[in-house]
């Protein structure tokens, strides 16, 4: 039977997939995400079923670090939306543009990634994100898959691991983060050879359930 | 040939097991090609280190004739049967053609001495090919080339040319060093056997054209007489088999890696958040943890490490007891002890007030009886003792850091004798800290003898402390996955 990945990798237009190709592949695997809508170069901006305020992104495989080039607007309200997209449109012209619900995080974010170390294999790994996570430079990591269990283990190698037991008033699950971790870390294996990184970033709590609110997945050119 | 015979395993032989490398640490017989009488040679040191084990051990060499009053064999093809390991001691370009000799002659194992193979290039890498022809053409294993080669103290069997504390080892004891590194194995089993360390074994992998860490690694691992075993790895022949063997012979006994070389190389390609975060060594770290492998990052907390998990009980969590005659040693082990930097955690045991009261009874009245616990200079050799026994019945206690030191005037030399009367008696680990000017490793070395795990400074100390707790961790961890 093929993985729900590898249907996923069967629809994929090509070896770029991007955030929302991503957000479709983590729902598969029952990863929460913020709705979304993707809006190609043309489409009219006919926002249904979302609650405002929204966050607008340049969407695109193309564009790896699209905070950087100005390709993320956070916290836009419902009157300054057709704006807002028309502005991404003329900085990045004929790119898709992805409009999300802006989603409230409880306590701090999370990193989730995956990659292929050259020695051991594919590996997950979780750990203080934002954008800052390259600072703190509190991340674990695992050989994937990982069971649940051991994936729980990882938290406790983290500095940031009195969050999940009550550090101010916090109430993060733990238990519910190892189960997505596990999911991650099946996910990346069940791509198969494609694999090259995998980085999601932010993961919130969100009302209560832990969300990607940013991906973005690497994959080797040769499908 | 009726081989039968030879299979019938005799007492001795089942100490080394039923595997067919047990050959190579217990051989009938052995020959070093390339033996000479030139002083300085490694053929000349191998062979005069071999001449200690009980086993005959011949010298081949094309021209000389006698050699340490030994009759030397011209050519490999005149050996006599039952030689089991062949060290070949002459350089690279001469080795394959003896290495191809031994081979066809049908001797199991081929020590390759001589460095010159691939580490030095492409012309290394060809000589290397040939004596990978070898093994597949006769069968023979080959341990290197670029080997230090086996130190087997209960075997007297010993092919290590440099000084490596070889008497200081010859005890012999549980552990099986495993090395890719000749110079940092013998260095810092050198250092290690200062102040006493025992070792079942030493392999030097060399550049592994044949036999690898994995094959020694499922030996030891079945090894009954092996209750420790240590490697130092630069690079793994395979490295997901290898967490999944040191995997399931870690639910067995203690497996402490030091892996070295970190690229970086990986880590600068990285488009990613994870990539860039990894720089490989990460990696490293969280799937030894995920393996029950535990990791170590130079020679000495190599060292350390393994006399400790190869000596002492394991606690059964991780509050430590702190007893010693210099209240600063104290103060200072509680600082180390309750660093919140290292990933397992350690605490200050919280004595009973039953314990305070019965340590109240024969310490000065000077002295504190909470953790730590300070003897003052009034310390006798006695009342050290007596203070062992009561810290370590107290159930709040995991774990004892014991400062030994010889200046107060109460204590002697008979203070060896108290501690291990009590570390014989508790199944909770009781680590000295020995400073004894320039006499240290040797006091040390008659803890070790004694049965008691010691080291010169309280660093090390709660290091060896945290060694353990960490094992315990990892049995925990193991007990609930099948």
């Amino acid at each position: 039977m093929r993985s729900a990945a590898q249907k996923w990798l069967h629809g994929l237009s090509n070896t770029k997939p991007d955030e929302l190709d991503v957000k479709e592949l983590l729902s598969c695997y029952d990863i929460a995400t913020p709705a979304g809508l993707r809006l190609g170069p043309n489409d009219s901006v006919a926002i249904r079923n979302m609650q405002p305020p929204y966050v607008v992104k340049v969407c695109s495989g193309d564009i790896l670090h699209k905070t950087d080039q100005g390709g993320v607007r956070l916290n836009v309200q419902p009157d300054r939306l057709e704006n807002t997209i028309t502005e991404m449109r003329a900085k990045f012209p004929g790119v898709s543009v992805l409009v999300e619900e802006h989603v409230h995080v409880s306590g701090s974010e999370l990193i989730v990634g995956g990659l292929v170390d050259q020695e051991f294999g594919t590996a997950v790994m979780v750990g203080a994100g934002g954008i800052l996570t390259e600072l703190y430079q509190d991340v674990t990591f695992r050989l994937a898959p990982c069971s649940a269990e051991e994936a729980r283990r990882m938290l406790s190698d983290l500095q940031i691991a009195p969050l999940f037991s009550g550090y101010r008033g916090l109430n993060l699950d733990a238990d519910l983060l190892a189960k997505t971790v596990a999911a991650i870390s099946r996910m990346v294996i069940d791509l198969g050879d494609v694999f090259s990184q995998l980085d999601i970033n932010p993961l919130g709590w969100v009302n209560n359930k832990w969300m990607a609110l940013d991906a973005k997945l690497v994959l080797n050119s040769k499908v | 040939m009726d081989r039968s015979a030879s299979r019938m395993p005799t007492r001795s032989d089942s100490d080394w097991g039923e595997w067919p490398l047990a050959k190579l640490f217990r051989p009938r017989a052995i020959a070093v090609v390339g033996a000479t009488s030139k002083p300085g040679k490694v053929g000349r040191i191998v062979f005069d280190l071999l001449r200690r084990t009980e086993r005959p051990v011949y010298p081949v060499h094309p021209t000389q004739k006698t050699l340490l009053g030994h009759d030397v064999i011209p050519r490999v093809e005149d050996l006599p049967e039952g030689v089991d390991v062949a060290v070949i001691t002459v350089n690279a370009g001469q080795a394959v053609q003896a290495a191809a000799d031994c081979g066809h002659k049908g001797i199991p194992f081929i020590i390759v001495v001589a460095g010159g193979f691939s580490e030095v290039g492409a012309e290394g890498r060809i000589l290397e090919d040939k004596l990978r022809a070898v093994v597949a053409t006769t069968g023979s294993r080959i341990l290197g080339p670029n080997s230090l080669g086996i130190f087997v103290p209960r075997e007297r069997i010993d092919t290590i040319f440099v000084e490596h504390g070889d008497r200081a080892l010859a005890g012999g004891g549980g552990v099986a060093f495993i090395t890719q590194s000749g110079s940092v194995g013998t260095e810092g089993l050198g250092v290690a056997s200062n102040i006493g360390f025992g070792l079942r074994a030493f392999v030097g992998l060399g550049n592994k054209v044949d036999l690898n860490e994995l094959d020694f690694l499922r030996y030891f691992g079945d090894d009954d007489r092996t209750n420790c075993i240590m490697l130092y790895m630069e690079n793994f022949s395979d490295g997901r088999a290898f967490l999944e063997i040191a995997g399931q012979v870690s639910r067995k006994k203690p497996v402490v890696v030091l892996k070295a070389g970190r690229t970086a190389a990986g880590a600068a390609a990285a488009s990613s958040h994870t990539g860039r975060l990894a720089g490989s060594d990460r990696v490293v770290s969280g799937a030894f943890r995920q393996f029950c492998i535990q990791r170590v990052f130079d020679e000495e907390q190599l060292c350390d490490a393994a006399r400790v998990l190869a000596g002492a009980p394991l606690p059964r969590g991780p509050r430590v007891a702190v007893i010693s005659s210099g209240g600063g040693y104290g103060v200072m082990a509680a600082d180390y002890i309750e660093s919140r930097r290292q990933r397992t955690r350690l605490q200050m045991a919280h004595l009973s007030p039953d314990t305070e009261a019965k340590l109240r009874a024969i310490v000065p009245g000077f002295a504190s009886v909470a953790n730590p616990v300070d003897l003052t200079a009034s310390a006798t050799d006695e009342m050290t003792g007596d203070t062992l026994r009561i810290v370590t019945a107290d159930d709040g206690v995991d774990a004892v850091i014991c400062v030994a030191l010889f200046a107060p005037p109460g204590i002697s030399d008979a203070l060896v004798a108290h501690t291990a009367a009590v570390a014989a008696d508790v199944d909770k680990p009781i680590v000295v800290v020995g400073q004894f000017g320039p006499f240290t490793d040797g006091l040390l070395r008659r803890f070790y003898d004694n049965g008691v795990i010691g080291y010169p400074c309280v660093a090390r100390a709660v290091r060896a402390v945290r060694t353990l707790v960490e094992r315990a961790e990892f049995v925990h961890t193991m007990e609930g996955t099948p």
